[in-house]
């Protein structure tokens, strides 16, 4: 057994209840500041309007923030959740967790989700989300012991510093002897020293006898929790049936689960092989249809990429089962086995590395010019062991590779690096850096909305250039998918609530492949239904991969196959099997409307959420740059004189991109037209007194929000 | 003979993953195949000639992260 000394700062013990149709009925509040404990009784009422997960979250957060509340003041919490269905096996995909807090990058609501069994454990041991506030000096760590019945609060020294270790260490110390018993939440140096810190959520693989990892990515999450001085947040649970979650109807959730997990069983080899590849896949995917971002989102295809997609990483890849839950047959989490990092505190060592994901792949790959494998699998493990976004990471150093290479920064700002696209081993270094808080690396683990300001004030470079280029919306930084020509996913991600996250929608190939969605109302309707239909997920506890990455055979003769039906279907009956209210697929997007509108009033109350914050970089939009045009200058060319009926005779390319950028730039204004009203928003992109209170979420502290805003009935 | 899914296809001399597709009704559906465990991408449905033998595997529908 690993040998520590906590200290023990607070502890209670308390009876677990037991689960109910899925809930626990309970959350937990810790004050790090107060050393406080509190059990808070969840209502019918919460269960209703915000049924679980981010709802729960968004629910805990309103109540601990007021309205001038910064990321890094002790109130802000860190909110986790699961929700009624996570913590079931055999239902593919049913162990996610959800994190919420205010974000360092954003300043407003970041919600992100990740594997692994923490949530499932928390609710188990009697809690349906858990609360963190205050801060507290030193290395702090919450243990919450389900099957002993006891919270504490502990100071332990000694500890690595680096998440890898740590999660294997607190693993190993809190398990007893079984280590499938124990989730940990934790992060690493680099959410310290940066704004863009992940957490890394812990499952035990038994058959390699290793604790590992999935990330819950955006917004710099883990950078507040490292804020608070936390290290770590453990839970122990025992073994996991049918049963735990109580289910109002056992035999039909049996039957669905069955059902379900027996189609990706059998359909998953047959389609996207997620079992064997994961979500490389998608790499020569979307290179093929010039997608896949590369060198900053400038273009969309590199010769390189099929150095870093499937038919690679399937030989680089442990075989073996990767599910991230019991019993999820989508089983996409690979890792790399004995992988020997070339750089860095553990160069010349053999570690395990939990992926390379498509978003890593892309990030960390061909958006700064790396189409190395290798590259991608340190920065990687890097990455996931400092406690970085490797999303925010990739779009960050694109962003500085691309300043370097017109000259916006020299080697005079970036400590004598060489930052051109494709040099991996200034890569690397940038990611040491900001472990540690020193060099250029510093800087650009601000993310891209501060180093724009920083760029501008001291180095001088020109504002309006970063502003076209620099890949982020809202303070996020864009995830990898090139929406430059489509309109529908343009707004998928400038309209998202967070920021630019393809969580909420990813509409590129039904409406530029398939273009399923020729006019701004089927855009529109588009961007209500899928946001609303994915945002679900997130309350109930449950991994959208399912859905629609696998889909039944017969699935295209269905009159909207892009929703996938059948599924949707059978999450309706999952979600009444467990709770024991019947739902319907409209049930299903009228429980996320609320939630989803509520979250964007919360962002409205912390100053954002308004039309001016759904702003895209140009980037995003079109072409930039003379050379991006020349690129896909039949593309654009055609749509010119087709589409907008201009005669181009005689026009250079500068003064054609500038007429595409005008019509370009309107047209995203008039999506966020159609998309606000059909969503029941205003111009200003404010849900209106209406559209509250026929999703019951007229509370008078929303109301108030509204009327600060001037929305009236 | 080639095989798609489960099925069975004549093979033609010359025959490109957009000439097997334009004989299927619901071809205009896939955007991707695999060809004997390799991606094929509309784009390049074209010039992508099916050997015969082959194992042609329709994926349905690229969904994204």
């Amino acid at each position: 057994m690993t040998q520590l000394d906590p200290k023990e700062l607070k502890t209670i013990s308390y009876t677990r209840p037991p689960i109910d149709r899925g809930y626990a009925n309970q959350t937990l509040c810790i004050d790090l500041s107060r050393l406080d404990i509190t059990l808070k009784p969840v209502s019918e009422k919460m269960k209703d309007i915000f049924v679980g997960g981010k709802g729960f979250d968004l629910w805990l957060l309103w109540h601990a923030v007021t309205a001038k509340t910064k990321w890094n003041d002790p109130e802000n919490a860190v909110c986790i959740a699961s929700g009624p269905m996570g913590g079931t096996p055999g239902y593919p995909g049913s162990g996610k967790s959800i994190v919420t807090t205010i974000s360092p990058t954003t300043g407003s609501v970041m919600d992100s989700n990740v594997g692994g069994y923490f949530g499932p454990y928390l609710k188990f041991s009697g809690f349906d989300a858990v609360e963190v506030v205050g801060k507290r000096p030193g290395d702090t760590v919450i243990f919450i012991d389900g099957i002993d019945q006891k919270i504490e609060i502990l100071e332990i020294s000694g500890l690595p510093d680096d998440s890898y270790a740590l999660s294997t260490m607190l693993t190993d110390f809190f398990a007893g002897d079984k280590k499938q018993n124990i989730s940990v939440v934790s992060t690493g140096p680099g959410a310290r020293h940066t704004l863009i810190g992940c957490l890394n959520f812990t499952w035990y693989d038994v058959k390699r006898k290793r604790a590992r990892y999935k990330q819950a990515g955006r917004g710099g999450v883990g950078t507040v929790l490292a804020d608070k001085g936390l290290r770590a947040i453990v839970a122990r649970w025992d073994s996991v049936t049918m049963d735990t979650n109580k289910p109002a109807d056992k035999e039909t959730l049996t039957t669905v689960s069955k059902s379900y997990s027996r189609e990706i069983r059998d359909l998953d080899p047959k389609q996207n092989e997620m079992a064997r590849v994961g979500t490389t896949h998608l790499v020569p995917i979307m290179n093929d249809f010039d997608l896949l971002p590369t060198h900053n989102f400038r273009y969309g295809r590199h010769p390189g990429a099929n150095n870093i997609g499937r038919d690679v990483y399937q030989y680089l890849f442990d075989p073996g089962f990767d599910g991230c839950w019991r019993g999820c047959t989508v089983a996409c989490s690979h890792g790399v086995k004995d992988f020997v990092p070339m750089t860095g505190p553990y160069r010349g060592r053999k570690v395990f590395v939990d992926g390379p994901e498509y978003e890593t792949i892309a990030g960390c790959g061909s958006n700064i010019g790396v189409f190395d494998p290798f590259t991608i699998i340190e920065m990687n493990f890097y990455c996931d062991a400092y406690g970085l976004d490797t999303i925010s990471v990739g779009t960050g150093i694109a962003f500085v590779m691309e300043c370097f290479e017109m000259g916006l920064i020299t080697t005079a700002h970036t400590g004598g690096m060489d930052l051109s696209f494709g040099n991996r081993l200034s890569a690397l270094e940038m990611v040491h850096q900001m472990a540690s808080g020193k060099g250029f690396g510093a800087v650009v683990g601000q993310g891209i909305r501060r180093m724009k300001e920083i760029f501008a004030k001291e180095y001088g470079a020109d504002p309006a250039v970063m502003q076209d280029i620099g890949m982020e919306s809202k303070g996020l930084e864009f995830s990898e998918y090139m929406t430059k020509e489509s309109l529908a996913q343009q707004g998928g991600y400038g309209i998202a609530l967070k920021g630019p996250q393809h969580d909420e929608a990813w509409l590129i190939f039904l409406d530029m492949v398939y273009n399923y969605m020729p006019t701004f109302e089927q855009k529109a309707e588009a961007l209500h239904w899928f946001p609303m239909f994915r945002t679900w997920f997130g309350l109930c506890g449950l991994c959208k991969l399912p859905w629609n990455d696998i889909v039944p055979e017969n699935n295209k003769e269905t009159p909207e196959p892009a929703k996938v039906m059948k599924h949707v279907q059978w999450y309706a009956e999952y979600f009444g099997a467990v709770t024991g209210k019947k739902a319907t697929p409209d049930d299903l997007i009228r429980m996320s409307e609320a939630v989803y509108n509520f979250q964007r009033i919360f962002s409205l109350r912390l100053g954002y959420g308004r039309r001016e914050h759904d702003s895209l970089p140009y980037r995003a939009m079109g072409p930039v740059t003379v050379e991006e045009y020349e690129s896909r200058r039949e593309r654009y060319d055609k749509e010119l004189t087709e589409k907008h009926g201009l005669d181009i005779t005689g026009k250079d390319t500068t003064e054609k991109a500038m007429i595409l950028r005008r019509f370009r730039e309107q047209q995203y204004e008039e999506l966020k037209d159609a998309v606000y009203e059909r969503r029941g928003w205003n111009r200003d992109g404010i849900p209106t007194i209406e559209t509250v209170r026929r999703l019951g979420i007229d509370f008078p502290e929303v109301l108030a929000v509204l009327q600060e805003h001037a929305v009236g009935s | 003979m080639i095989r798609v899914g489960d099925k069975q296809v004549p093979w033609k001399e010359g025959m490109t993953v957009s000439a097997l597709l334009a004989d299927m009704r619901d071809g205009h559906f896939y955007a991707v195949v695999r060809l004997n465990g390799k991606l094929v991408s509309r784009p390049y449905f074209n010039s992508t000639l099916i050997p015969d033998n082959a194992e042609v595997i329709l994926i349905p529908m690229v969904a994204g992260g």
